[in-house]
């Protein structure tokens, strides 16, 4: 029986690679977000490209991880971009099994599909979660609930801990002060959008003049964290 | 001078309203906004938008809903339609591709991918 990979890409650049590289398998492509969602995906192996028409590859991943019926499915993100260690997390946050830059080296890219599928993903098993982010010079252990620069602990309240490791799960990207009332403060903390201000100049000083200034304003109503 | 393609922003969150109007600004559109569903189709009729980014979670209709009264426009019946929200259930990225949009970005966004998904949008050819 011939192992099945879906992919999802529309550069044909992808799309070569991969009839090259994954000879032997039977291979279902798809152009678009909305043609692969359409074929009614499954729990079995994806390729995904970082950029799709319709969705960021990201995004696509993300959605998959959150539903019952392709939760458990093996996912592979394959950037088309320049390789990003910040991008590498975000697919790895997003719930990605495995990232790779394009173009992979044909074999290296077989192998670790090879690996993924006689491995197997165990049921139940949720978005991957990194065991620890890197930033710069800091590291966070989001479930020891430490953060350190260069080996010296900072010290964060628990909001401004919560806070830091909403940044870090969605670098890049613009949060809005209602987001982080809504996703960080919740029900019972204390709210209102100069209250975000005040904990993010707090978190802004405690991370130090270079990493702080990585968590910028955007346009007056948002935040952003990104080197 | 050159015509700048219109975009009609429409979010009933504020601060996401002006984040999305301030990215398609500096993609070099024009924009108008929109709070509502209804006051978006009846801007969308009005102004003939080139794009127009739709939110899905909207206080009188559904983003979805917007989506396909503004289609049965004749005038933007190809209009392309960004949908922008939080809203990350498969079924309702299914249903909202499969009304045939150009695209579906969730919340929080990063803004130079929503930028380049605008100017797609409205300059398909490039």
């Amino acid at each position: 029986m011939k192992l099945v990979a879906a992919c999802v890409t529309a550069d044909p650049r992808v799309l070569a690679f991969i009839k090259s590289s994954l000879k032997g398998f039977r291979l279902e492509f798809y152009a678009s977000a909305a043609e692969f969602l359409r074929a009614g995906p499954g729990a079995g192996l994806a390729v995904i490209d970082a950029s799709l028409p319709d969705m960021s590859g990201g995004d696509l991943v993300s959605v998959l991880r959150g539903d019952k019926k392709t939760a458990g499915a093996l996912l592979v993100m394959t950037g088309s971009g320049p390789y990003s260690p910040a991008a590498a997390a975000a697919c790895f946050d997003n719930g990605a099994d495995e990232y790779l830059a394009f173009p992979p080296e044909p074999g290296l890219f077989r192998a670790r599909l090879l690996n993924l599928l006689s491995r197997g993903r165990p049921a139940g098993r949720g978005p991957e979660k990194p065991a620890e982010y890197k930033f710069g010079a800091l590291l966070v252990s989001p479930d020891a609930r430490t953060a350190r620069i260069g080996g010296t602990a900072l010290k964060l309240t628990a909001l401004e801990f919560d806070l830091l490791i909403y940044f870090l799960r969605n670098q890049g990207r613009v949060v809005s002060r209602g987001v982080l009332l809504d996703q960080v403060w919740r029900a019972g903390r204390e709210a209102g959008p100069r209250s975000v201000d005040k904990r993010i100049e707090a978190l802004r000083s405690k991370l130090g003049r270079k990493l702080g200034a990585g968590l910028g304003t955007v346009f007056g109503v948002g935040y952003i964290f990104k080197l | 001078m050159p015509r700048r393609p219109k975009v009609l922003v429409v979010d009933d969150e504020p601060d996401y309203l002006q984040i999305a109007a301030r990215v398609a600004s500096k993609a070099g559109c024009a924009v108008v906004t929109a709070q509502t569903a209804l006051e978006g189709v009846a801007l969308a009729g009005a102004e003939k938008p080139d794009m127009i980014l739709l939110d899905v979670g909207l206080p009188d209709i559904s983003g979805f809903e917007a989506a396909r009264r503004i289609r049965k426009v004749p005038a933007l019946a190809a209009v392309p339609i960004i949908f922008f929200t939080v809203r990350s259930e498969l079924d309702m990225v299914s249903e909202g591709l499969g009304l045939g949009a150009a695209g579906y970005v969730l919340k929080p966004f990063d803004p130079d991918e929503l930028a380049r998904r605008i100017k797609a949008a409205v300059s398909p050819s490039s």
